[in-house]
């Protein structure tokens, strides 16, 4: 009914803190100079690592969207979802929302933070080879 | 139907990504991310809607068929702009 709108909210609240995370990471780059010292996870900015959780958001949402408006439950015209017509469907899209839309965004949060781990501990790894062949 | 179409799309970007790894340019991880993003949450419909009595797979014909085409074809969009503006992003900070 309308289940993708929960992720696309998330991707408006993600969108907001990427902004946030990076206005952060500009600062802090200013004032410290010196180069800092590695940390599991420093490698990728967090304002990249949320723009990723952004995209995955805002394009799940998008093709989400698209099978809504092919079944006919997003029209053009208001009140854009016909489950709003009425009372009784309007507490059905709710309670849907509540439970299909938040495990979507759940599970979508969830695989990023998996990539995202990923990521750091291939990053990790390759940093302490280097740091081993330097050592030797 | 759609979910299946997905799950391939999903399968089919992921294995470009890895080979085309060093064209960054490409930006497959986009095609790779919008597919699979589609495919976890068609899932969760699928198990709601054989949860509530609903087969896990719908195969209903034409809409199903549409909004594959549909899957197909946004995923191909999204790439196709998200790739051509980080692109010129790229290119503009190259130039300055």
């Amino acid at each position: 009914m309308a289940c993708f709108t929960v992720s696309m909210i998330g991707a408006i609240g993600v969108g907001v803190a990427k902004h946030i995370v990076k206005h952060h990471e500009k600062k802090i780059e200013l004032q410290h100079q010196e180069p800092k010292e590695y940390k599991f996870g420093s490698d990728v900015k967090w304002s990249k690592k949320l723009s990723y959780l952004e995209l995955t958001l805002w394009t799940g949402s998008f093709l989400l969207a698209g099978e809504h408006i092919l079944h006919g439950e997003v029209v053009p015209y208001p009140p854009f979802l016909t489950a709003m017509n009425s009372a009784e469907d309007t507490m059905e899209m709710l309670q849907e929302m509540g439970t299909v839309g938040v495990l979507m965004f759940v599970l979508l949060v969830v695989a990023w933070a998996v990539g995202v781990l990923i990521v750091d501990f291939v990053k990790f790894r390759k940093h302490k080879e280097i740091v081993a062949k330097e050592n030797e | 139907m759609y979910f299946l179409t997905a799950l391939g799309c999903t399968i089919i970007a992921t294995l470009l990504w890895f080979f085309f790894r060093d064209r960054k340019n490409l930006h497959l991880e986009i095609l790779a991310i919008t597919y699979g993003a589609a495919t976890l949450m068609w899932l969760v419909d699928c198990i709601f809607s054989a949860a509530g009595g609903e087969g896990f797979l719908s195969f209903e014909f034409p809409t199903d068929g549409w909004i594959s085409l549909w899957t197909v074809l946004g995923g191909i969009f999204i790439w196709l702009i998200l790739a051509f503006i980080l692109n010129n992003k790229e290119k503009t900070a190259v130039t300055e």
